[in-house]
């Protein structure tokens, strides 16, 4: 892990670049606006102020949207844990689907017996196997 | 004069398009071959409108014709010819014209390649491609029209300089393609169910389509990083900006699609899923369009925004629920016919590819909308950077990955002991040691994230958990790289040798034998190693990416990671549409000299401004004279659209950045192969030539681009004419008009 950041860095790594570019922090953006943002941001740091207080002052002149994430609190939770808990629903979606499809197949059927190969099996092991040629 | 033959042969091919849509759906209820016939005329009268209007459109663009807005806005007389050309989708009403033309033309395709077979299908087909046509032809008749025009211009304001470059001229064209292509499939799955056909028909008449889309696509998105990382100059290529996300959910969708369709094939199972999934494709793709088109979230592709936005909500609503109701009807025509045996099988593992892909689709448009949610819940706006995507979307891709690895290997029906074994052993302890050795390599640091998430999942601390979890992801994904290369090498291994002892054949003989036979197998490994080298590149670029930013005087020195870079000196120049500042440097690489180097920072005066274009057309003349005059003009610009910048603001000037790239790929420095030094000049001093450089060494990274030549190798494989393929395809039809009969 890299050593821990300075005030600057934090700031400029919380703070969007407004310039309309990609939606990316002050510290990664390239671009002309983004440079003028930094020496604004390093001449607060310089004067003492904190990563978090500089942040702030964004945030009151500009709004919420001037971070390039939003605070994990209130209404913005559900974009932080959405996607987690979706992934948890996703899974166990699909461990009930599985079962689902478990139950009532041929294995089942068949208390553990393998069932005689059919014609259409063995036309498609042939096929298999064709394949692999 | 012009703009009469666009208003014409547009309206022309509007009413052509809806005469399609209408005729094809009567002959589905009127029985008449002749209604049908008409409306397949009908697609093709609307394309010969289209390539009229594109035609008007692109001699209006060639010709100067600033009474086009289309014209006016995206060129101008000293923009280079093939800009002029491009900028036909440079515009949004342009853009959604080229959208009509690619629709139209692989309609006409579609029916001209259809004309004596899926004749119970074909006429829903037209119906829905004749309904998808007409809207777009409603939008660039009466909403964004490209022939609104004005008084003549004496000059155009010219295409966006970031657009200047050159693939400009072939990334839109190449991801529209893939977005429009996925309309064939859509159009054949809708039709399917309305015609009551449900069998395998309407995925194996369309697999080409659907590759063709999805390779589209793909690449569209390759080039698109591309362009970002050479254009941009931040270093990176992919920000989660909403239109490079609108580009990946439709391709996340779609090769889901082109996955869960192998087990409908083999073993007539998720038969409602795939449908779900070709429409959520389909409308993911409108999606996009919308999205990159609308400016509805401010991005940087949005460069056109207009009032297309209803229009576009209400197209896709209808065709959401309209296709969703009509699946819902015809459920009963969709039982799935075979059930599972075993979670170690095949048909479990394309499951689980299938979570993945949905799932990343699901959280980026999640995220991607986020933003509108909130503002429309909260009245809050909030912005969705990069850190926000990657806390879900790198373990989903981790996971992928892994997946890709398993998927091809694993049994059918029932892994035994002995197929895994057979299968994994090798590959499985291959990914470990590699595992193992990138965390040995990390050493004391690696030891340290350990420890801390120990720490920290004693104490419940989920954030520093994760924080240090993300120090192991690229050992993870270099470990699993190498688990799936090597299923890859393994397979390819034993069908050679297969077929060497049954034939006798050469080495090389044998591999082109085995691909020949079957394309679509052996093509798809191609695109799993494609897409592992992508892996590779990205999680390499990303964790071990060094970066410096430096004052530096011409004839000073820069040092980062081995690299030395002398700043040589600086020129000046001002033409077509910018002044530069180029700056002049040397690169030497682990003390050898690597070569040199010229990066330069643009600004393109606001030639609405009098003085600005006097004093730029006056630097111009200067060129070729007395070279201190020249120079002295120049410096004259910059100064004056400083002093503008006072009072007028930022508009008097674009600023832009042409990047210097020195890519390794000697074998004199194996470590750095792949490797960039990558140099930014975020601001040149004029005067003085005292210049801010940002250098990026970004290691491994054009693996990321050679993983994206062997995917564009992989399904180009895969969407050659399968004989085999067309085989089975015969044998449904023949089985389908027999069951019909």
């Amino acid at each position: 892990m890299a050593a821990k950041d300075t005030a600057y860095e934090q700031a400029a790594r919380a703070i969007l670049c407004d310039c309309g570019c990609h939606p990316q922090s002050v510290l990664e953006c390239a671009c002309s606006h983004a440079q003028e943002m930094r020496e604004a941001i390093a001449a607060e740091a310089a004067a003492g102020k904190s990563a978090e207080a500089i942040v702030a002052g964004y945030v009151a002149r500009s709004g919420e949207s001037i971070l390039v994430v939003p605070k994990a609190e209130g209404f913005n939770l559900l974009a932080w844990l959405g996607p987690g808990v979706g992934l948890l629903v996703a899974i166990a979606g699909v461990i009930v689907l599985l079962r689902r499809w478990r139950r009532g197949s041929p294995a089942d059927a068949g208390a553990g017996s393998a069932p005689a190969a059919t014609d259409a099996d063995l036309a498609r092991l042939r096929r298999a196997i064709d394949e692999l040629r | 004069m012009i703009a009469t033959v666009g208003h014409f042969a547009l309206f022309l091919a509007l009413v052509a398009a809806a005469w399609a849509a209408v005729s094809s759906w009567l002959s589905t209820v009127a029985s008449g071959r002749g209604l049908a016939r008409s409306g397949e005329r009908g697609i093709y009268a609307a394309l010969a409108g289209i390539v009229i209007a594109v035609s008007a459109l692109e001699i209006a663009l060639v010709t100067d014709d600033f009474r086009l807005d289309a014209v006016y806005h995206y060129s101008s007389a000293a923009q280079a010819l093939p800009y002029k050309i491009g900028a036909l989708w440079g515009s949004q009403a342009g853009s959604l014209l080229l959208w009509s033309f690619l629709l139209a033309g692989m309609a006409a395709i579609t029916v001209a390649t259809n004309r004596t077979k899926n004749r119970a299908l074909m006429p829903w087909v037209v119906t829905v491609l004749g309904l998808v046509m007409t809207f777009f032809l409603i939008l660039v008749n009466f909403v964004a029209s490209p022939f609104a025009s004005g008084p003549m211009r004496p000059d155009g304001v010219g295409l966006n300089p970031q657009l200047k470059n050159y693939w400009m001229m072939i990334h839109p064209p190449t991801l529209y393609l893939g977005y429009v292509g996925f309309t064939v499939p859509f159009a054949f799955a809708i039709a399917s169910l309305a015609a009551r056909r449900t069998g395998d028909i309407w995925f194996r008449t369309t697999r080409r389509w659907t590759i063709f889309a999805w390779f589209f696509l793909g690449t569209g998105i390759l080039m698109g990083s591309y362009w970002a990382y050479i254009e941009l100059g931040w270093g990176g290529y992919w920000a989660w900006d909403p239109v490079e996300n609108a580009s990946l959910m439709p391709w996340l969708t779609g090769t889901a699609f082109l996955h869960s369709v192998m087990i409908q094939e083999k073993k007539r199972m998720m038969k409602v899923w795939n449908v779900t999934l070709i429409l959520l494709t389909f409308c993911l793709s409108i999606f996009g369009t919308f999205l990159t088109r609308s400016g509805i979230i401010s991005s940087v592709h949005s460069f056109a925004t207009s009032d297309i936005g209803p229009a576009f909500a209400w197209f896709l609503a209808i065709v959401f629920v309209g296709s969703l109701t009509l699946l819902i009807l015809r459920l009963p025509d969709l039982p799935a016919e075979a059930r599972l045996e075993s979670v170690l099988s095949r048909e479990a593992s394309f499951l689980f590819n299938n979570m993945v892909l949905v799932g990343i689709a699901a959280t980026v448009l999640f995220l991607t909308t986020f933003p509108l949610i909130s503002e429309a819940a909260t009245g809050r706006k909030v912005t969705m950077g990069p850190p926000i995507f990657n806390i879900v979307n790198v373990p989903w891709a981790l996971v992928l990955l892994f997946l890709i690895g398993v998927g091809p290997l694993i049994a059918w029906r029932k892994a035994t002991a002995e197929n895994l074994r057979r299968n994994f052993l090798v590959p499985g302890l291959a990914g470990l040691w590699v595992f193992l050795l990138f965390v040995v390599l990390e050493g004391r640091s690696a030891a340290k994230d350990l420890a801390a998430m120990g720490r920290s999942a004693l104490s419940f601390d989920a954030a520093t958990f994760l924080d240090h979890l993300k120090a192991f992801y690229p050992p993870i994904c270099f470990g699993l790289a190498a688990f799936v290369l090597t299923t890859v090498a393994v397979e390819f291994a034993r069908g050679v040798g297969v077929r060497r002892r049954q034939h006798g054949e050469g080495v090389l003989l044998a591999l082109a034998r085995l691909v020949e036979r079957n394309r679509r197998r052996w093509g798809g490994y191609v695109v799993h190693v494609g897409v592992v080298i992508v892996f590779v590149g990205i999680a390499a670029s990303s964790a071990y990416r060094k970066e410096t930013v430096q004052l530096v005087d011409p004839g000073g020195t820069l040092q980062i990671d081995g690299y030395a870079m002398t700043y040589d000196g600086f020129r000046l120049e001002a033409v077509d549409d910018h002044v530069g500042a180029i700056t002049e440097l040397s690169v030497w690489q682990d003390g050898r000299f690597a070569g040199r180097l010229e990066a330069s920072q643009r600004w393109h005066p606001n030639m609405l401004y009098p003085e600005l274009r006097t004093a730029f057309h006056d630097a111009v003349a200067a060129k070729g004279g007395d070279p201190a005059a020249y120079r002295a003009r120049i410096q004259g610009i910059f100064a004056l659209i400083a002093r503008l910048e006072r009072t007028a603001g930022r508009e008097v000037k674009t600023p832009s950045t042409e990047v210097a790239i020195h890519k390794s790929f000697s074998p004199a420095a194996p470590q750095r192969f792949g490797e960039d030094f990558y140099v930014t000049p975020l601001g040149v001093d004029p005067i003085s030539g005292r210049a801010n450089f940002r250098v990026f060494v970004n290691p491994m990274v054009n693996f990321l681009w050679l993983g994206g030549l062997v995917f564009v190798l992989g399904a180009s494989i895969c969407i050659l004419p399968d004989s085999r393929e067309r085989r089975r395809l015969e044998a449904s039809m023949a089985l389908e008009d027999r069951a019909a009969a």
